[in-house]
């Protein structure tokens, strides 16, 4: 089993998770359930049995080349987004997931070896894919649950109830929360094996200590104020720029010019 | 029941936000004094007066938890003083996110508050230190009884009590010391960051240092001013024999080329001497112009210099220089004359070495991969376990957080 049967395995992965999550998104009884989770895990179980068997054939861990790390990282991420889907009903989670997941599988389909081929030495590490996967899946949690902070806040200003709001943010800026600390953690064991120091204080890593410590501001302030509703809700919402200046603002930072994280040629 | 709602003067307890917040702003405003009358970086003491001090500390702590019975003790445990001290110290890290860090030409006033060193700041060991407390007394108050909640809430504060605690402390004790030996020398003598020279029990030689490459790409080059024309993210044209494809209007096919080659009058050849650079020779058809160039052209080297292929009055067609895909050292460690051990260092690779880490981080860049010397660095971190094991405890208990979320419903509430 090679890279030639690749596009038999995608397909059929690709159909039964699509049409898995089209049963979850309309989920209505529980026949629809059952036939949801067989396809859901078909599909998974698919791409996984293409990885052992290329496993098998290349006779050594498929984990060194970019097509190959990039098949994990498939694997990977829909195996979050069901986890997370099953424990905490998450629809929109199993959604972003799966279709993530499919990009990946279709880049490889597409173009196996091109996409960030020239990896600088430091990037090629086993590290580097559970550090990226962890980071996205916890940006995009906290990401939502600033929308619904947003949500909840003009809520609040047509004066109506925001319980299952507040509620629901809780909970997803707890999951998103606990990803980005692994993000964090991951990110400071690579960095020991790649370079000698677990914690640097590049720009980047600062940035997201800050928006670590914002969301940890949230969780702390929820335990007590549980009445304060409205500043939890514009915590959420300030956390998010800090989130974004992460994400997207680093590279214009006066501080980040000799940041490990910017990458230019 | 009613309850019962009357007004807390400040200061009166139980204390709450404003208190908190005023301690938490005293502090960072003391730090920042301090600094501007002491005017250096605060340097914290090594082995073993740093583990004395976590000791003192931890008792210190424990005992007041135990013994002390005064409403100020339960607001080191609070939420309010907790978010206080997190508030305080997130603005400090803020500040380290906007203004750059270590520069040497810094205006007065940030070198006065140590804004332009803040992880050596007064500042900043004086509020991670409220933290500490601050954490410290949330950790024994919670730790008992034992549930599964209860060990959650300890892996992840305790974790971190520890990373920070043994990072600081065991910042002193660590050794990062630069070695760069000569292909074929042996060196034992390594450099600190100060450039401080240091004998090493041991001597290191290098017996090759190697690199492979990626191919060389090929871009478009302004003829106004050598730059190149292409935004992030473009696509560029790998170099390999025979390959065909499209960079703008132009059509190119790669006809011929050398990994290592040289000029030789007008056309290049294969050459195995040192500085011998890439170089191909190229069909580029303008597709709109209908034109069509032939020619060979190089990246060059710190050796030889590169060759273009001019394909119309704006642009040439350039070869970028092939950047590293893994560079590594073939080292020996000589004990003694007679006793020596042999190891690879690549990077992502350290080896360990009797209480070192041996790191591969640079080579002579401008030579490239004809690089005459290698540097490595020796990394001795003997807080590492501690900090690791803190490390894994966050792990464990950011797990349940991802299991339970917030345990408390709302039904429950
Ligand atoms: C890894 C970082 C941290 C995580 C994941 C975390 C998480 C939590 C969680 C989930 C709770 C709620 C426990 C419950 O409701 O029973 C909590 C409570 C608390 N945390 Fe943290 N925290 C962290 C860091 C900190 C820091 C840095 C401080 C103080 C400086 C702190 C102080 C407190 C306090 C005072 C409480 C209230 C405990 C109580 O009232 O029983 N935490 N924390």
């Amino acid at each position: 089993m090679t890279w030639i049967h690749y596009p038999i395995f995608v397909y059929i992965t690709t159909f039964l998770w699509l049409m898995g999550l089209l049963m979850a998104l309309y989920d209505q009884s529980r026949m629809y359930r059952i036939f949801r989770d067989i396809l859901l895990m078909t599909g998974t179980a698919t791409i996984i049995l293409f990885s052992i068997l290329l496993w098998h054939s290349l006779e050594r861990p498929p984990f060194r080349t970019l097509a190959e790390t990039r098949l994990w990282y498939s694997i990977f991420t829909a195996i979050i987004g069901l986890v997370i889907f099953y424990r905490w009903k998450m629809k929109w989670m199993l959604a972003y997931a799966l279709v993530m997941a499919i990009v990946f599988l279709f880049i490889n389909y597409f173009k196996p070896d091109t996409f960030d081929k020239t990896l600088m030495p430091a990037l090629q590490s086993p590290w580097f894919i559970p550090h990226v996967i962890v980071y996205i899946i916890g940006y995009a949690l906290l990401a939502v649950s600033s929308l619904i902070g947003i949500k909840g806040l003009y809520l609040l200003y047509k004066g109506k109830l925001v319980d299952k709001s507040i509620w629901l943010a809780d909970n997803v800026v707890y999951i998103g929360f606990a990803f980005l600390t692994f993000g964090l953690l991951f990110g400071a064991l690579w960095a020991k094996e790649a370079w000698g120091h677990y914690w640097t204080w590049d720009p980047k890593e600062t940035w997201a200590f800050i928006t670590w410590l914002v969301y940890l501001l949230y969780i702390h302030f929820r335990i007590r104020k549980r009445k304060s509703v409205k500043a939890a809700l514009w915590i959420l919402a300030l956390a998010f720029v800090a989130l974004l200046i992460c994400w997207f603002g680093i590279n214009y930072l006066p501080s980040a010019q000799s940041s490990v994280h910017v990458y230019s040629s | 029941m009613e309850k019962k709602v009357t007004k807390r003067g400040f200061g009166q307890h139980p204390w709450g936000y404003p208190e908190s917040f005023t301690i938490a702003f005293s502090t960072l405003i003391l730090g920042f004094i301090i600094q501007a009358f002491t005017g250096t970086g605060v340097s914290l003491p090594g082995w073993p007066v740093n583990i004395i001090i976590a000791a003192i500390f931890i008792l210190y702590i424990f005992l007041i938890h135990r013994f002390v019975k005064h409403p100020v003790v339960k607001w080191f445990s609070s939420p309010q003083a907790a978010i206080a001290a997190i508030s305080v110290f997130t603005i400090l890290v803020l500040l380290m996110g906007f203004i750059p860090q270590r520069q040497a030409e810094a205006p007065e006033f940030l070198r006065l508050s140590g804004l332009n060193f803040i992880t050596r700041s007064w500042a900043y060991l004086m509020t991670a230190l409220l933290l500490l407390i601050i954490l410290g007394f949330t950790i024994i108050r919670r730790f008992l009884p034992i549930t599964v909640k209860n060990m959650a809430f300890f892996l992840n504060h305790a974790g971190l009590w520890i990373v920070i605690v043994a990072a600081s402390l065991g910042s002193a004790d660590l050794w990062r010391l630069s070695l760069p030996v000569e292909e074929g020398g042996v060196s034992f003598t390594a450099y600190d960051v100060n450039n401080k020279a240091y004998r090493l029990p041991f001597a290191v030689k290098l017996i090759d240092f190697e690199i492979e490459e990626y191919s060389p790409r090929l871009g478009l080059m302004r003829n106004s001013d050598g730059t190149l024309k292409m935004k992030k993210g473009d696509k560029l044209f790998e170099v390999e024999k025979g390959k065909e494809g499209m960079l703008d209007q132009f059509k190119l096919f790669v006809v011929n080329y050398y990994e290592n080659s040289r000029k030789d009058s007008l056309r290049y050849d294969t050459s195995s001497m040192v500085g011998a650079a890439p170089a191909a020779l190229v069909v580029a058809i303008d597709t709109r112009e209908k034109d069509t160039v032939l020619g060979w052209i190089s990246s060059g080297s710190f050796n030889v210099s590169p060759s273009y292929l001019p394909l119309n009055r704006e642009v040439s067609l350039a070869m970028i220089s092939p950047s590293p895909e893994k560079y590594s050292s073939k080292i020996r460690i000589f004990e003694t004359m007679e006793e020596y051990h042999d190891f690879t260092v690549e990077v992502n690779k350290p080896v360990k070495f009797s209480g070192w880490k041996i790191y591969q981080v640079g080579y002579n860049e401008r030579m490239g991969k004809w690089s005459n010397y290698s540097i490595l660095e020796l990394v001795k971190d003997p807080w590492l376990p501690v900090v690791y094991i803190g490390i894994f405890m966050i792990l464990a208990g950011s797990l349940y957080l991802v299991w339970m979320g917030r345990a408390k419903k709302m039904e429950e509430k």
